[in-house]
């Protein structure tokens, strides 16, 4: 069965149409965040030169410009300070309820707040103030070319999720 | 050599809303809107020419438009012929950059256009491709391409710090609905109760329907000249350019300026930087265009502007002063919430609405206004844009 109307994406991969990123270390210089992220670590990169962390990670550090960083582990546990969740008219790839909040990480973190969407939750259950933990979930691979071969990528994401009671 | 003064001399707004039309239609449609403003210029005095459209590239599949947009308009750009894209604000960021070109003296007569045909065949396109509007691999993959649940956590921490309520939140789609009714290109050209707007269905609580701008076709042009050719074209009053201002200090929303979501440090920050540029303060503003993609932003605006104070929004809304009469109307022509919001069109429209305005012929007319304010916003609030206009220049 191809494509409706573009019968010549028949068993093409159109990376224009992907939401999730392009993780494989032949098109990615973090690829060891997503490395990180199989293993169930949630890491950034931290500048060996000036000290700065950064979230995302990068390949320079904005403060310094150095290409020296390393990758530092940001804490997987936070609290609920607002949330909100969408019933209807979600965007394809997503199910409703699409639970959103901004989650405290806590004050000693590189990052202090992270916006993010709150997965294994039903409806109408999350509150401010909740715990919440970080969670690694799969999300499909996806083809690359390497010279004659295709080879399929493996691709994790993540997003938080009540904490265990 | 002393700064050139520019002027916006002339805007056209085409219909919007879900239009039966091609990205391209639109433009030329807004271009002939535009000129028939303008009896005395023709296109062969048009020498520069920025298009700003940010979905023409998914929804349209035209990602290199400006050429495209200056042949079917039949301009032949001798100074700059470019596109530019900051999703929501490209049409204010278009009239920043026109302004300098022609200050500068590298252009004399430019037209700023934006467009956008958002409504697809197929109804879940526009909203997956929304998905790439925002940092993409680290927002939108947490499903916030779509603005609603965003902007409804900047409503629920401004109404846990600041007391705001959903009544207040209701009475900016009331007023704005108010204003849009009587504009017949606007999207919406109905009048909105309070009862209809607080019992409207859920959208992402605490928004119900009317909270939240639509999805929207349409495209809008305006043209920006330096002030001789401005006296030589026009025998309207003119309408300077005072001052403006851009910036960006954050991308992904873990990176967010303020304390809080209630908090809008950016957007203090360039209004700053405008009223500086246009030696004018808050309470100068006679008339005003502020970003209201979802009611809460616009109840943050008028705090980060200064017209009311910080945490006061609410109150200040509700209690008319952004009515015809009132301290300060706001959205005049039904702003993003009535008129809809076709990304690069939205800054020109507003433009257009506060150069007739001083002027002195808009629909809801402030009296003797002189001074008037437009501002954008774009995407989940990366950045803002603040564009000043007067009946003189700065001295």
């Amino acid at each position: 069965m191809g494509v409706t109307g573009i019968p010549f994406l028949d068993n093409r991969y159109p990376v224009t149409m992907d939401v999730w990123p392009m993780e494989a270390k032949e098109f990615n210089r973090i690829y060891p965040f997503y490395d990180n992220l199989k293993a169930g670590r949630f890491t950034t990169t931290k500048c060996k030169k000036c000290g700065h962390i950064a979230y995302p990670p990068r390949v320079i550090c904005p403060e310094c410009y150095s290409e020296e960083l390393e990758y530092v582990d940001l804490p997987k546990k936070g609290k609920v300070i607002v949330c909100t969740e969408q019933l209807r008219g979600v965007p394809l790839g997503f199910e409703a309820p699409l639970v959103h909040a901004v989650v405290d990480l806590g004050a000693k973190s590189p990052v202090k707040r992270i916006l993010s969407r709150i997965i294994n939750c039903p409806a109408g259950q999350l509150k401010e103030g909740d715990e919440v933990q970080f969670v690694v979930f799969d999300v499909p691979a996806h083809p690359i070319e390497i010279k004659k071969e295709t080879k399929m990528v493996e691709r994790v994401f993540f997003a938080f999720e009540p904490a265990a009671k | 050599m002393n700064k050139r003064n520019a002027c916006i001399i002339a805007a056209g707004v085409s219909v919007f809303g879900e239009r039966q039309a091609h990205l391209v239609d639109l433009f030329q449609e807004a271009a002939k809107r535009c000129l028939d403003d303008i009896p005395g210029l023709k296109p062969k005095d048009i020498d520069g020419l920025l298009v700003a459209t940010s979905l023409g590239g998914r929804t349209s599949t035209q990602i290199n438009a400006s050429p495209v947009v200056a042949e079917r308009l039949g301009i032949h750009p001798t100074s700059i012929c470019t596109r530019l894209d900051t999703l929501c604000a490209g049409g204010n960021s278009g009239i920043i950059l026109a302004t300098a070109l022609v200050e500068s003296g590298m252009s004399d007569v430019v037209m700023v256009t934006g467009a956008e045909k958002l409504y697809t065949p197929e109804r879940w396109e526009v909203f997956y491709s929304e998905l790439n509007v925002v940092d993409h691999d680290w927002d939108a993959t947490q499903g916030l391409g779509l603005p609603p649940p965003f902007f409804a956590l900047h409503a629920k921490e401004h109404m846990n710090h600041y007391g705001t309520t959903k009544e207040q939140l209701a009475a900016v789609a009331v007023t704005n609905y108010g204003y849009g009714a009587a504009n017949p290109n606007a999207q919406f050209q109905k009048k909105l109760t309070l009862e209809e707007a607080m019992s409207a269905p859920t959208i992402a609580p605490p928004f119900t329907l009317y909270d939240c701008c639509p999805v929207t076709d349409g495209g809008a042009a305006a043209i920006i000249a330096c002030e001789e050719k401005a006296k030589e074209f026009s025998d309207r009053p003119l309408v300077y350019i005072r001052g403006t201002a851009q910036l960006t200090l954050h991308s992904v929303s873990a990176n967010w300026p303020g304390e809080h979501f209630g908090d809008w440090p950016h957007l203090r920050l360039a209004a700053k930087r405008a009223y500086e540029k246009a030696k004018v303060g808050p309470n100068d503003i006679d008339v005003a265009q502020t970003h209201d993609c979802f009611t809460i932003s616009e109840i943050i605006e008028v705090e980060e502007f200064g017209f009311c104070k910080k945490g006061e929004g609410g109150p200040f809304v509700a209690s008319g002063q952004i009515n015809p009469g009132g301290k300060i109307p706001i959205n005049t022509d039904g702003g993003l919430l009535s008129c809809g919001h076709p990304f690069g069109a939205t800054g020109i429209r507003q433009g257009a609405e506060i150069m007739k305005q001083l002027q002195g012929r808009a629909t809801f007319q402030v009296k003797g206004a002189e001074i008037g304010l437009a501002h954008n916003l774009s995407a989940l609030c990366a950045e803002h844009t603040v564009v000043i206009y007067g009946r003189e220049p700065v001295k």
